[in-house]
This record gives structure tokens, C-alpha cells and sequence, in this order.
């Protein structure tokens, strides 16, 4: 079903990937497992033979969700409640959830009291990234995993099935960087939004299939340079509605590098194949880049950012603000100080799910761009 | 031989004592920790490191309704209006120096402990780039259901607490003393008996304590824990109330406390006494929270003390589920014979507000008491809608008579 994707197909599934996956999961008789993001190792959902799907947000009306989660819960956990609870809930036969601030704690207490029929675990991720505690903590916290979802299937997991959906995913997250590799020197090629798609799909589909769709899609890919492109790095957790990548590819925007946790920081994942998946799965945790509710240095993610700026010879820093995240407001300020300090031209986007109207994102970043062309930033 | 002191002047001499201390610790070789309230902060008074609390300090400060003044200023710097406002109120202090209290001294290290919340490691984290000072996050999972689950938290928090002490260690240059620890832990562990003692006085009738004599005497508990005066004090408090009790004497008089309150979440700071009046004119006393809670430890001595301590943190109210809360909340509602409720949605606490629409569903359910829901902030009174929370509280109040839940008064 996701084997032979066009690059088309793949923006539109990226755009409302459910009905897909309710049709699959149908035809497969296989069960969905829905995971907010953040660091849930997806491939040892996979390895039981179910679905992992990273849910991100939906773009149809809040009904339920504001009695559950009041209007300062950042929009992305609002969003995410609101498509379990109103629109895909029935999809998913159970819940892996990751937490790593108040939001998200309290997100997978609400999701387990309203969903009592279903399986819901939560995944502990260690809110200190720095200390060995915190390398003994995931791998707990996978093992644990493990033997929930052991119970929950009534299945044992074997090294082997591990180790064959590390390599699977492994070879998607290469695909990805491939990807980049192209859409970084020749952005006439693909577009931001086509990228992006590729990108959010990964993480809700098969890669069995898909994985084939990516490699027929790169393969027929012809390279063009195209020109009058600005490049940019994008700083963030996540860049939603999509359709802000038609603002960018609207104003020749080229996004060579990012940080985003359903970007880069998804890439980065790649886990080693030394026979000891458990303890390849865990040292991922710590070669993936910065993000803010688990590393508490905004130094790492200034240098992340440097590095990136200066490394792809971008012209700018566009910073994605999620309205309400908390976890980035604390950071931000200073952050941007930093950036500005450095000489480096920023721009900051305020997103939130379910918008609807983005003109106020276009004349903003319209205005940005110019000025930057113009050298008066 | 002096009189002794009542529990009022002991407090005041208390904290006299505590904040010259602090204010002269480099002096006397100590380092100042920040911390959080609930955090384990026996390790440090073990140390000799001097505990602060930013948060008791914007306290004072949104109380004296300094709140605006102090979260514009940082706002206008770049933060966001929706951040705790004592955080915010604490980033404006550092601006502009504008407090009602002498201030409280700068840190040289932090200790973030998120059993309370997400908030405080990112408001240490902006305070000590300031000054490129080290902070320690000690990671309190959530206490979540499975039993499993909570004996590897437990073994991974006291994995941390061997990493907090080693790094003290090493940010001091001198070696822990663990003989110290286990006699901070009997003070401890003693001074949380008599303060839970003191707040469970406001199960009779009438209660001779409200929540607001609560909030007062909570002070001492969270900055002076592991001290023998703590455990001084908090047996002074325990000893006046209990000759209130033998006197009868309530908040309010027996044949007027209609209705004993619970309240969810923390104060409105800057309203405080105005609520207790208010609520005190409808036959209303509301006697306790899971908040005022939060510092009635449980320590076994006979354990491990790091092991304890973990324990102890990572199941605060802060770091329970939302079914825990209710059950906690539940055992409340019966101990006290509580009979209204009212669930703030605090506006600046994420942490303990986005549990309580949840919460209030649970326990109107279990109760079958109607709760009164109000949303405004604790400290930012931009949130407060003054005439809208009165009519609301009166409309409680007559929907409760009209229910017939009215205490039988004698
Ligand atoms: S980290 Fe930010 S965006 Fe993510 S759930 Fe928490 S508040 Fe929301
Ligand atoms: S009020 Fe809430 S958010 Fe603010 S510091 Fe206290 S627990 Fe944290």
C-alpha cells in the first residue's frame, strides 16, 4: 500500500495520513500503537508486529479536547488529545506516550482515563541527558517497554526481531538523510514541503513499504540546482500545519538544516547493529541533538545552531515557536540574544495547530526575507 | 529563663535567623543552593549548603500584589505572559531589584528537582546562565502506576542522589558526611509528623485552623526542613491549636461553619485573607489542599536515607497520577468531613492545574458534591475578574444550601 508512493502521494498523505493507515491496518489485520513524539523507540513497537504512529496533531476543529486540557496547554498536546478523542481514536488499539514536561505528564494521564479499553503505557524519558543515571534510565525504560508490550501481545521479543526492525528503520532514517543531502545542493529538486512530507510519513507508516517508495522516489529524482534560493536553518520541536513549508517554498526559502525533534533530530536516530540492540537503542538517546525538555543547556543548542548555520553557509536562523510550549519560552530569549549577538539574522514563527489563517506568518516572514535580500538585517 | 516563645515569634526568629545566615554564607565559607520546594534538600542542610527558595520570595512579593509591576518587566524582555508567575515575578526581581522583602542572596549552584514541576528547571536554567552556574536536575519520573515501575524509579532517583552528593562534593571540595545526613533525616522525618499533625487539627469541629493558617504555617516546613527548629516550632504550633481545640474554639464559631471546603491547586496569593472573609460571610471555611500537603512527608529511618528520600519526592501529589491525586484528595474529603469543594484552574501552574478538570470530574463524581471551577492566576492579578469570582462563589453557596449540604449546625 505505501510501497509505490509518488512524491504527490506522499504530500497528500502527509497531509491526512489516517484513512491510509485504517485501510492498512485492516488489510494486514495488524494493530496501530499511536506515540506522541519524543524519543519512544518506535522499533521495538515495530518488532511486535504492530504499527508505531507518531501522532502530530490534527487540523480538524477542537471540540473535546479544551474540557480536558485548558487553552494555555501548548497547541500541540490540545491537538493531539483532541484527533484521539474526536476523530482517531478507533484506529489505535493502544498508546506508547512519551512524557518529558507538565504537558505531556498529565497528557498521559488524561489519554489513559479516557481511553480505559485500551493499552496505554507511558515512556518514562529521562529529563537529564548528561549523567550516567541517565543512560541507566532508558535502558530501564525500553526494557520495560519491551515487557509491557510483551504482556499486552502475549508475545517475547526476540534479538533478532529487534535487530530486524532497527536495520529497517535505520535504512528509512539513511533514505532521509539522502534526502536532505539532494534538497541541501539542489533545492530546484524537491520541494520543502515535499521533504517535510517524506519526513512526517517515516513516522507513520510501514517503512517495509515504504522505504521501497523512497528509494524508486530518489532514484527518480533529477537533480536541479534551481535558483534565488535563501537558505535557512530551522530551529524548533515541530513546524506545523505543513502549510508553512508553502510559505517557504513560496519565497524560495531552502531549509538546509534543522533541529526539529520530527526532523534532524528523528534522522539522527540511526541505531548501531552490534548484536545488543537494547544497549544500541538506549546510546541513541544520547548522540541525538538538542532538545529542550531534556537538556538543560541552551549553550548546546546555540552551538548546534552555530555549527549548522556556519557549516551549510545559510543566510538565516527561522525559529519555530509552538504558542504555549513552556519548554521553549524559557529558552528562547536567551537563545535569540545569543543568535542576534552572534550576527546571525533571526527569525521567530509563532505556529499553532488548527490554524487556519497563516496570512499573519506570511507578511511576517515575507517582510523577514525581504529585509534579509535588502542586507539591512 | 526566658518565656517561651509562641509559634508566631518562633517563626518570625526562625526565619530572621535563616536569612541572615543566608545573607552572610560566603562569609562563613558556605555555599547558597537554590532550590525547589519540594526537592530533597535534607542533602543539602547535611552539607552546609545554605537552601534557597526563589519561589517563597515571589511569594511575598505577589502577595504584597507586586505581581504586574515585576511580570511586565519580563515580559518586555522577551518572556511570555503564561509562565508561572513566580517565575516571572522572580526574572523581574533580578531586573529591576523591586521586592518587599530584603531579596534573597544570589546562588552559586541549583538543585531542580521536577517532582513539582517542569517550570522550576527551566526558570533555574535561565538564572544560572546568568551567572554560568552549575545546576543539578534530579528527574522524578512520574510516580505512575505499576508497582514495578515505581521500585526502578525509586532505584534510578537514588542513583541520582549518590550523583547529587558525589557532585556536591566535588563543587564544594569536601567530603559528605552521611552521620550528618541520618540526624538531618530525624529532624526531618520528625518535624513532617507534627506538621501533617498540625494540618489534621482542621478535622474537627469547628476546624480551629483554615487553609489560610495552613499556608502561613507551611513555611517552616519548606525552608527549614532537617533543622531541630523545625521540629521546635511545628511542635509549638501543634501544642496552641490543640488548646484551641480543648477550648472549642474554631475559625468560625460551631453554629456558624456551614461548609468545610476543600480547595485544589495553590492560592491566589494577592487574595488570600479577601477569600477567607468572603468565604467566611457564607459559613465557609475551607480547610485543606493537596498543596499544603505536599510537605507532609513520610520518612522511615530505618531505611536506606537515600532510599527514603526518593521514595518520599517522587510520590508528592505533584508527581502522582491523576488517580492518585483523586484518591489522596478522597481520603481528604472523608479525614476533614468535607462537604464543598472549590477546583482553581491557576492560570501560572501547569503543573497542578491541568490535572483538575480531570480531577474535578472524578471527584464530583465520587463525592457527589458540586465543585465550584474558577480560572484566574495565583499571583497575576491581570487574570483576576474581582466581580465575576464573587458572583460565582455566591451562586456556589446557593446551589449548596438549596442541595441541603449545609453542615447541621448545633
Ligand atoms: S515540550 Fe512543548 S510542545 Fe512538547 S508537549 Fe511539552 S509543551 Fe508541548
Ligand atoms: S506554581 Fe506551579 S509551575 Fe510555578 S513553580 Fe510552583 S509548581 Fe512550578
Amino acid at each position: 500500500m505505501w510501497e509505490s508512493l509518488n512524491l504527490k502521494d506522499v504530500v497528500a498523505l502527509a497531509r491526512d495520513p489516517y484513512p491510509s493507515i485504517r485501510q492498512w491496518s485492516r488489510d494486514t489485520g495488524k494493530k496501530v500503537v499511536g506515540s506522541t513524539i519524543a524519543d519512544v523507540p518506535e522499533e521495538v513497537v515495530y518488532a511486535f508486529d504492530l504499527l508505531p504512529v507518531t501522532i502530530l496533531g490534527t487540523h480538524k476543529p477542537l471540540k473535546k479536547a479544551p474540557s480536558h486540557l485548558p487553552d494555555n496547554a501548548c497547541s500541540l498536546a490540545r491537538s493531539n488529545l483532541e484527533l484521539a478523542l474526536s476523530y482517531e481514536g478507533d484506529l489505535f488499539s493502544g498508546f506508547v506516550l512519551p512524557q518529558v514536561c507538565d504537558t505531556t505528564q498529565h497528557l498521559s494521564d488524561i489519554w489513559r482515563i479516557n481511553f480505559p479499553d485500551k493499552y496505554v503505557e507511558s515512556y518514562l524519558a529521562p529529563r537529564q541527558a548528561d549523567r550516567p543515571s541517565a543512560h541507566y534510565w532508558v535502558k530501564e525504560e525500553i526494557e520495560r517497554l519491551i515487557s509491557s508490550l510483551g504482556k499486552w501481545t502475549g508475545k517475547q521479543l526476540s534479538n533478532d526481531a529487534l535487530n530486524r526492525s532497527i536495520a529497517l528503520h535505520n535504512e528509512n532514517k539513511k533514505l532521509l538523510a539522502e534526502f536532505y543531502d539532494i534538497k541541501r545542493n539542489n533545492p530546484g529538486t524537491l520541494t520543502n514541503k515535499q521533504f517535510f512530507a517524506l519526513l512526517k510519513v517515516s513516522q507513520q507508516v510501514d517503512k517495509a513499504e515504504f522505504n521501497k517508495s523512497l528509494k524508486a522516489i530518489k532514484d527518480g529524482l533529477k537533480l536541479k540546482k534551481g535558483k534565488g534560493y535563501t537558505d535557512v536553518v530551522l530551529v524548533g520541536i515541530t513546524c506545523d500545519p505543513p502549510e508553512i513549508f508553502d510559505i517557504f517554498d513560496d519565497l524560495k526559502v531552502n531549509i538546509v538544516g534543522d533541529t526539529l525533534v520530527t526532523g534532524t533530530r528523528y534522522v539522527q536516530g540511526v541505531a548501531a547493529m552490534n548484536g545488543d540492540p537494547v544497549q544500541a537503542l538506549t546510546d541513541r538517546h544520547f548522540t541525538r541533538g538538542f532538545f529542550s525538555p531534556i537538556h538543560d543547556n541552551v549553550y548546546k543548542n546555540f552551538e548546534e545552531v552555530k555549527k549548522l548555520y556556519y557549516g551549510t553557509k545559510s543566510q538565516a536562523v527561522v525559529y519555530v515557536h509552538i504558542e504555549f510550549c513552556e519548554s521553549q519560552e524559557y529558552d528562547l530569549p536567551d537563545l535569540k540574544n545569543m543568535i542576534k549577538q552572534e550576527g546571525i539574522p533571526i527569525h521567530v514563527l509563532d505556529t499553532e495547530y488548527q490554524t487556519t489563517s497563516l496570512s499573519h506568518v506570511l507578511t511576517r516572514a515575507q517582510a523577514f526575507f525581504e529585509s534579509l535580500k535588502g542586507g539591512s538585517l | 529563663m526566658s518565656e517561651k516563645l509562641s509559634s508566631k515569634q518562633l517563626s518570625r526568629k526562625i526565619t530572621d535567623e535563616y536569612m541572615e545566615d543566608a545573607f552572610h554564607a560566603r562569609e562563613n565559607g558556605k555555599l547558597v543552593g537554590y532550590t525547589t520546594a519540594i526537592s530533597p534538600v535534607e542533602i543539602f542542610v547535611a552539607h552546609d549548603i545554605v537552601p534557597i527558595y526563589p519561589e517563597n520570595h515571589a511569594v511575598a512579593n505577589l502577595t504584597a500584589k507586586k505581581g504586574v509591576e515585576l511580570c511586565s518587566v519580563v515580559e518586555s524582555m522577551g518572556y511570555t505572559s503564561h509562565l508561572c508567575a513566580y517565575a516571572r515575578s522572580d526574572l523581574g526581581y533580578r531586573k529591576t531589584g523591586v521586592t518587599v522583602t530584603k531579596g534573597i542572596p544570589e546562588p552559586d549552584l541549583f538543585l531542580a528537582c521536577n517532582a513539582q514541576c517542569f517550570t522550576l528547571t527551566k526558570w533555574f536554567q535561565v538564572l544560572a546562565r546568568r551567572g554560568d552556574l552549575p545546576v543539578f536536575v534530579f528527574d522524578t519520573p512520574e510516580h505512575i502506576l505499576n508497582k514495578d515501575a515505581r521500585k526502578e524509579i525509586v532505584k534510578y532517583c537514588v542513583l541520582q542522589l549518590k550523583e547529587l552528593i558525589s557532585w556536591l562534593e566535588k563543587v564544594t571540595k569536601r567530603k559528605f558526611d552521611y552521620d550528618r545526613l541520618a540526624e538531618v533525616m530525624k529532624y526531618s522525618a520528625a518535624s513532617s509528623i507534627l506538621y501533617k499533625k498540625f494540618l489534621d487539627m482542621a478535622q474537627y469541629k469547628p476546624s480551629p485552623i483554615s487553609i489560610f493558617d495552613a499556608l502561613i504555617g507551611m513555611a517552616i516546613a519548606v525552608y527549614r526542613r532537617g533543622t531541630q527548629e523545625c521540629v521546635d516550632y511545628y511542635q509549638t504550633l501543634c501544642d496552641e491549636i490543640q488548646a484551641k481545640v480543648d477550648q472549642g474554639i474554631g475559625v468560625l464559631p460551631r453554629d456558624q461553619e456551614k461548609y468545610r471546603l476543600y480547595w485544589e491547586n495553590l492560592p491566589v496569593w494577592f487574595k488570600f485573607s479577601d477569600h477567607a472573609k468572603l468565604l467566611g460571610s457564607y459559613g465557609g471555611v475551607i480547610l485543606t489542599s493537596l498543596y499544603v500537603h505536599a510537605w507532609s512527608l513520610d520518612f522511615d529511618l530505618n531505611k536506606d536515607p537515600l532510599e527514603t528520600l526518593a521514595e518520599n519526592y517522587v510520590n508528592r501529589f505533584s508527581n502522582s497520577t491523576i488517580e492518585d491525586r483523586a484518591d489522596m484528595a478522597m481520603e481528604l474529603f472523608k479525614k476533614y468531613s468535607m462537604n464543598s469543594m472549590i477546583m482553581f484552574m491557576n492560570r501560572s501552574c501547569k503543573a497542578v492545574s491541568f490535572a483538575v478538570p480531570t480531577l474535578k470530574d472524578i471527584l464530583t463524581k465520587r463525592t457527589g458534591i458540586p465543585a465550584l471551577v474558577f480560572e484566574s492566576d495565583m499571583g497575576d492579578q491581570r487574570f483576576y475578574a474581582e466581580s465575576q469570582v464573587r458572583t460565582r462563589i455566591e451562586a456556589y453557596f446557593e446551589t449548596l444550601d438549596r442541595l441541603g449540604l449545609a453542615q447541621k449546625l448545633t
